[in-house]
C-alpha cells in the first residue's frame, strides 16, 4: 500500500499505468497524475493561527472498453492499489451500457508549448515561508490601523506549485507545471450587533503580479466600511449595477448554462439558441485557456485536447457551447478544450470590457442598486431564474447614497442578458471567471413592504 | 480490525515515533489523523448506465499546537520518512524552537456503538445490486409523467476508516459508512422547463432503501417536483408571514443558528452570538440542539475527528442561548467542555467546530392549525440550501412552495430566496408544529473550504414576518 514510487518517477508511472490497463483488457485508457506542494499561513490579530505545509500526489484513470466507460482515482500510488483499481475498472466498464459518444479524443495535430503560457514562476517556488508569513501579517496590520475596523477574520497567504502529467493510449503525452500565490484579508466593522463584513484578495501565477499588502488591505477596509449602518429599502423594480466581483458571479452562472453537458441534458435555458441573438451587440463573452499567466490557463485540458480561445457570445450572438469531447459528440460540436475531470470547466471565462467608466455607469442611474455582495444559492440553470440575498449601495440621483442590506434581488438570466445597458472599462483578471462593471436595466428587489 | 495495522503494519509504536517528531521543537500538543477512504459512484442518464467510478484516498494529517497556534502537515505517502517529514512540517509552528516534549503512552479510547447499521454495508455489496437500485429510481422518475424529458440518477457510497492518536495518550478508531442515492428530473411543457430533485441515504447500508424511502419513491418525488413547477407562478416579493415545511426547512436552523454557535466564531468574537450566552435571542418555542449520535443519520459519527466521543448538545433552550459546539482548540481557549464537534473534510484539513444533525425541537401546534392561522402568506416547502455570515444575516433558497390564502394552501410557486437576520427571525417564530422531521439525508455543509455531511430537521414553523425574494 505504501511502496515507494517505482524508480524513474511519475512520467514513467503514468506510461506504465497506460500499458498495464491495456494488458488488463482496456481498449482505450487515459491516465493523469498531479503532484503538488502547498503552503498556507493564516494570521489573525497579529498572530499566526495556522501554518500548513504539505505535498500530495493523486492519479486519475479512465478506461473504455467496447464504448463503455469506467473511472478510477487514487492518492495511493502503489503498484498493488493501481493494479487492483484497473482490474476493477475494466470489470465495471463491462457492466455499463455502450455509448457511441464515449471514447478518447484524437491526438492533437499541433500541441501548445507550455512555456508560451508562462504558468510557472520560480520566484513563487522559492519564496521563503517567513516572507509569506510576513506578507499576511502586514496585510492584516495595515487593515487594522483603520479605527473603523473592529475585528478581523484574519489574513492568509497561500502558495501552490503543481505538476500535471497526462498520457493516453492514443499516444498523447503532455506535462506542465503551474504556480499560484494568493494573499487575502477578511474584516468586520461596527461596534453594535449591526456588523458589516467584507474582504479583498489578490491571486496570481507570478509573484511580481501580486498586489501589495497595502493595496489589498486598503481595498478590504474600503469595501467593509462602506457597508456600515445599512438600510432596508422597499420592494421595487430598479436598475442594478454589478461590481466586477458580482459580474464574475453572474458569469459563473452563465458558464453553467453554456456547457455542452447542460445542453444535452436539457439542463439550461440556452439549449437550442445557437446562432441566435441573446443579448445586445455590445456584449462579447470569451473563454480563453491560453491567456499568458492566466489563472485558468493550461496547455491542454484534462483529456489532452489543446486549450484554445473561444468566442462564446460574440456581439450578442450565441456562437458555441463549451464542450469536452463527450458533450461535443452528443450535440455535434467540436471539443473546445474545456474538459475538467468528467465535466466541463472554464479556462479564463470573461466578459470583454466596454467603454464606460464605473463612475459614468453610476452617474447614469437616477435610482438603483450598486450590488457588491450576494448571499445564498438561488441559481437555476434550467430556467435561468436567479434569486439571492443582496448587499450593496443605494444609488440616488446618480450617486452612491447609503448602504442597503437584508434585501433580495431576483430575475431571469435570459432577461437580464437582454437587459444589459452598459459595460464598464474595468476588466481585471482577478480570477479564472471575471468581468467588468455591468448595468442591468431592471431587476426585482424585495425588501420592506 | 484496523486497516492501518492490517495493511500498513502501523501501530502504537509507529504512532508514538511520529508524535515524538511532532513535539521535537517544543509544541505542546500533537495529533495524528490517519484516513483511508474508498468511494464508489454510479451515474445513469440518457436511459443508459453511463459510467461508474471508484476512488481510494489514503493519508495522514499531523497537527501540532504551540500556544494558540496550529502547525499542520500532511502526506499521502505513509512511509516512515514521509510521516516524519509531515510531523516536522507541523512542528515548525513552534518557531521559537523550544525544548522537545514527551508524548503520553497511547491507551485505546472509547467510541460510541450503535451509530451505524453495518448489517449490509454498501461498500462491500456487489455493484450489480447497487445498479438495480439506481435503475429503480431512474425508471420511476422517467415513467412518472410524459412531461419528464430528462432524468439523472446517481449513487455514491463510501467507507471512511480513521485512526486518531494524540500526545495526551488518546488512541481511537472509527469506520464510517455512507450511502446516497439522488435523482434529478427535468420536465418540459411548451417552452417552459423545470427541475426537480430528491434523494435519500445516510450512514447506513443498502437496507435503508427497503426500510425507509424506496428508490422508486425518490424517483417519483423528483419527477413530481419538476412537473408541479411547470404550473407554478413566480413567487411573491416582499415581507409576509412564512410557514416552513417540517423536515426540509431544517436548513434555516442550520444557517440562522447552528453556524453562529460554532465555538471558533466565539473564540474570534466574530459571531453576533459571542457575548449572548444566557441571553434571550428567540421566542419560547425555540429549542435547538445538535445531536451527532442519531443512529444511521448522515451527520452522525461514533467519535469525532479529534477522538472525542460526541454528545447531543443543547444550543438554545426556550429562546435562551445555552450552548456551543466545540472542537479541542476552542474548548481549551474558551474553557468549555468538549462536545465532540471537531470535524474535518479529510486528512488534508485542520479540524474545526462543525454541526452534525441540527434540529429545532417539536412544539405544541397542529400543522394544519398553523397553516389555517395565515390569511395571506408563503409556504416554503422544498429547499436547495442556504448561507449565513457572522453578523447573523442569512438566506436560504426555496425551490418550491405554495401561496397561503385565507388559511389554505393554494397555487404552487417557484424559486425564491428568503432573507433575514437571525435574532429577528428567532423572535418571530410564533408557532411550532408537533411534527419534527429531518431532511433528505443528502445535505453537505461547506465552511472554510471544507465540506462535511450533515443533516437537519424542524417541525412545521410559522415566522410572523419575513422577506420573500420572489419575482412578482
Amino acid at each position: 500500500m505504501n511502496a515507494p514510487l517505482p524508480s524513474g518517477g511519475l512520467k514513467e508511472l503514468v506510461e506504465k499505468t497506460v500499458r498495464l490497463s491495456l494488458a488488463c483488457g482496456a481498449e482505450e485508457v487515459e491516465v493523469g497524475v498531479s503532484d503538488s506542494v502547498e503552503f498556507g499561513v493564516d494570521v489573525r490579530m497579529g498572530e499566526i493561527e495556522n501554518l500548513v505545509e504539505a505535498g500530495t500526489r493523486s492519479m486519475g484513470i479512465r478506461i473504455i472498453k467496447d464504448h463503455r466507460t469506467a473511472y478510477a482515482g487514487t492518492s495511493d500510488l502503489s503498484t498493488d492499489t493501481i493494479e487492483r483499481l484497473i482490474r476493477g475498472a475494466v470489470r465495471r466498464a463491462e457492466l455499463a451500457h455502450p455509448d457511441p459518444c464515449s471514447g478518447l479524443p484524437e491526438p492533437p495535430a499541433s500541441p501548445i508549448d507550455p512555456s508560451s503560457l508562462d504558468l510557472y514562476d520560480p520566484a513563487v517556488s522559492a519564496l521563503d515561508p517567513r516572507t509569506k508569513i510576513a506578507m499576511a501579517m502586514e496585510t492584516e496590520r495595515i487593515a487594522l490601523t483603520d479605527h473603523r475596523i473592529g475585528n478581523s477574520h484574519g489574513a492568509s497567504c497561500d502558495t501552490h506549485e503543481g505538476c500535471s502529467i497526462l498520457a493516453n493510449s492514443r499516444g498523447f503525452q503532455g506535462e506542465y507545471r503551474k504556480t499560484f500565490i494568493g494573499l487575502n484579508v477578511g474584516l468586520q466593522a461596527g461596534e453594535t450587533d449591526d456588523l458589516a463584513e467584507d474582504f479583498w484578495f489578490s491571486s496570481k501565477i507570478h509573484l511580481a503580479d501580486l498586489a501589495s499588502p497595502e493595496e489589498i488591505a486598503r481595498k478590504a477596509v474600503a469595501r467593509t466600511v462602506r457597508l456600515l449602518n445599512p438600510r432596508k429599502v422597499q420592494t421595487q423594480r430598479v436598475p442594478v449595477i454589478f461590481d466586477p466581483q458580482m459580474t464574475a458571479g453572474l458569469l459563473g452562472f452563465l458558464f453553467s448554462c453554456l456547457t455542452g453537458t447542460a445542453v444535452y441534458q436539457k439542463a439550461t435555458f440556452l439549449a437550442g439558441r445557437l446562432g441566435r441573438r441573446i443579448c445586445p451587440e455590445t456584449l462579447t463573452v470569451v473563454d480563453d485557456g491560453l491567456l499568458p499567466r492566466g489563472l485558468g490557463s493550461s496547455p491542454f485540458d484534462s483529456e489532452g485536447v489543446p486549450s484554445q480561445r473561444t468566442a462564446v457570445i460574440e456581439n450578442g450572438i450565441l456562437k458555441t457551447y463549451l464542450c469536452n469531447t463527450y458533450a461535443g459528440r452528443k450535440i455535434g460540436l467540436p471539443s473546445t478544450g474545456n474538459a475538467d475531470g468528467g465535466g466541463v470547466g472554464p479556462g479564463n471565462f470573461y466578459l470583454s470590457a466596454g467603454s464606460f467608466t464605473p463612475e459614468e455607469i453610476i452617474r447614469s442611474t437616477p435610482r438603483g442598486l450598486y450590488l457588491v455582495r450576494t448571499l445564498g444559492h438561488g441559481l437555476n440553470p434550467v430556467s435561468g431564474d436567479l434569486s439571492r440575498g443582496a448587499f450593496g449601495l443605494w444609488i440616488e440621483s446618480g450617486e452612491l447614497a447609503y448602504p442597503v442590506s437584508e434585501i433580495t434581488i431576483s430575475g431571469n438570466l435570459g432577461e437580464m442578458l437582454k437587459g444589459v445597458e452598459m459595460i464598464g472599462d474595468d476588466l481585471d483578471f482577478f480570477g479564472s471567471v471575471c468581468g467588468p462593471t455591468l448595468k442591468i436595466a431592471e431587476m426585482q428587489i424585495a425588501g420592506r413592504s | 480490525m484496523n486497516i492501518f495495522k492490517d495493511r500498513l503494519s502501523l501501530g502504537p509504536a509507529e504512532y508514538e515515533d511520529v508524535l515524538g517528531v511532532a513535539l521535537s521543537r517544543g509544541g505542546d500538543f500533537a495529533e495524528l489523523f490517519f484516513e483511508y477512504r474508498s468511494h464508489t459512484s454510479i451515474l445513469m442518464e440518457e436511459d443508459i448506465l453511463k459510467e461508474t467510478a471508484e476512488s481510494v484516498s489514503l493519508g495522514l494529517g499531523v497537527r501540532v499546537w504551540s500556544g494558540e497556534q496550529t502547525g499542520y502537515g500532511y502526506t499521502n505517502d505513509l512511509s516512515p520518512e514521509r510521516m516524519r517529514k509531515a510531523a516536522r512540517s507541523a512542528a515548525s509552528v513552534a518557531l521559537a524552537g523550544g525544548e522537545a516534549k514527551r508524548s503520553s503512552a497511547l491507551v485505546p479510547g472509547r467510541s460510541l456503538s450503535g451509530i451505524y447499521d453495518q448489517t449490509d454495508p454498501a461498500s462491500r455489496a456487489d455493484l450489480v445490486r447497487k445498479i438495480e437500485l439506481v435503475r429503480e429510481a431512474y425508471d420511476a422518475c422517467r415513467a412518472f409523467a410524459p412531461e419528464i424529458v430528462k432524468t439523472k440518477a446517481g449513487w455514491v457510497d463510501l467507507v471512511q476508516h480513521v485512526t486518531i492518536a494524540n500526545s495526551e495518550g488518546c488512541l481511537v478508531s472509527d469506520v464510517r459508512p455512507m450511502v446516497k442515492l439522488t435523482c434529478a428530473a427535468i420536465a418540459e411543457k411548451g417552452t417552459v422547463r423545470e427541475y426537480g430533485f430528491s434523494g435519500g441515504g445516510g450512514r447506513t447500508g443498502l437496507n435503508v432503501f427497503a426500510a425507509a424511502r424506496t428508490p422508486a419513491a425518490i424517483g417519483r418525488e423528483a419527477a413530481e417536483e419538476a412537473v408541479r413547477l411547470l404550473e407554478a407562478e413566480d413567487a411573491p416579493a416582499g415581507e409576509m408571514p412564512v410557514v416552513l415545511a417540517a423536515g426540509h426547512a431544517g436548513v434555516l436552523i442550520h444557517e440562522a443558528v447552528g453556524h453562529l454557535l460554532e465555538a471558533d466564531f466565539h473564540r474570534k468574537k466574530t459571531s453576533i452570538f459571542w457575548n449572548k450566552m444566557g441571553e434571550r435571542v428567540g421566542s419560547d418555542l425555540v429549542t435547538i440542539a445538535d445531536d451527532p449520535t442519531i443512529p444511521a443519520s448522515r451527520g452522525s459519527y461514533a467519535v469525532d475527528d479529534e477522538g472525542t466521543v460526541p454528545r447531543n448538545t443543547r444550543l438554545i433552550e426556550k429562546g435562551v442561548v445555552s450552548g456551543l459546539l466545540t472542537d479541542r482548540l476552542s474548548a481549551r481557549i474558551l474553557g468549555r467542555d468538549l462536545t465532540g464537534h471537531g470535524r474535518r473534510q479529510d486528512y488534508t484539513d485542520i479540524p474545526i467546530p462543525r454541526m452534525a444533525n441540527t434540529y429545532l425541537a417539536a412544539g405544541p401546534h397542529d400543522p394544519a392549525e398553523i397553516i389555517a392561522s395565515v390569511e395571506k402568506g408563503f409556504y416554503a416547502e422544498r429547499f436547495t440550501g442556504g448561507q449565513v455570515e457572522d453578523s447573523g444575516k442569512f438566506t436560504f433558497s426555496v425551490s418550491a412552495g405554495r401561496l397561503i390564502e385565507n388559511g389554505r394552501l393554494t397555487r404552487p410557486v417557484k424559486q425564491a430566496t428568503l432573507i433575514g437576520t437571525n435574532v429577528d427571525i428567532l423572535n418571530r417564530i410564533c408557532m411550532a408544529g408537533d411534527d419534527l422531521a429531518f431532511g433528505l439525508q443528502t445535505g453537505t455543509c461547506g465552511k472554510e473550504g471544507q465540506d462535511v455531511p450533515v443533516n437537519d430537521g424542524c417541525p412545521t414553523l410559522k415566522v410572523s414576518m419575513m422577506t420573500v425574494g420572489g419575482r412578482s
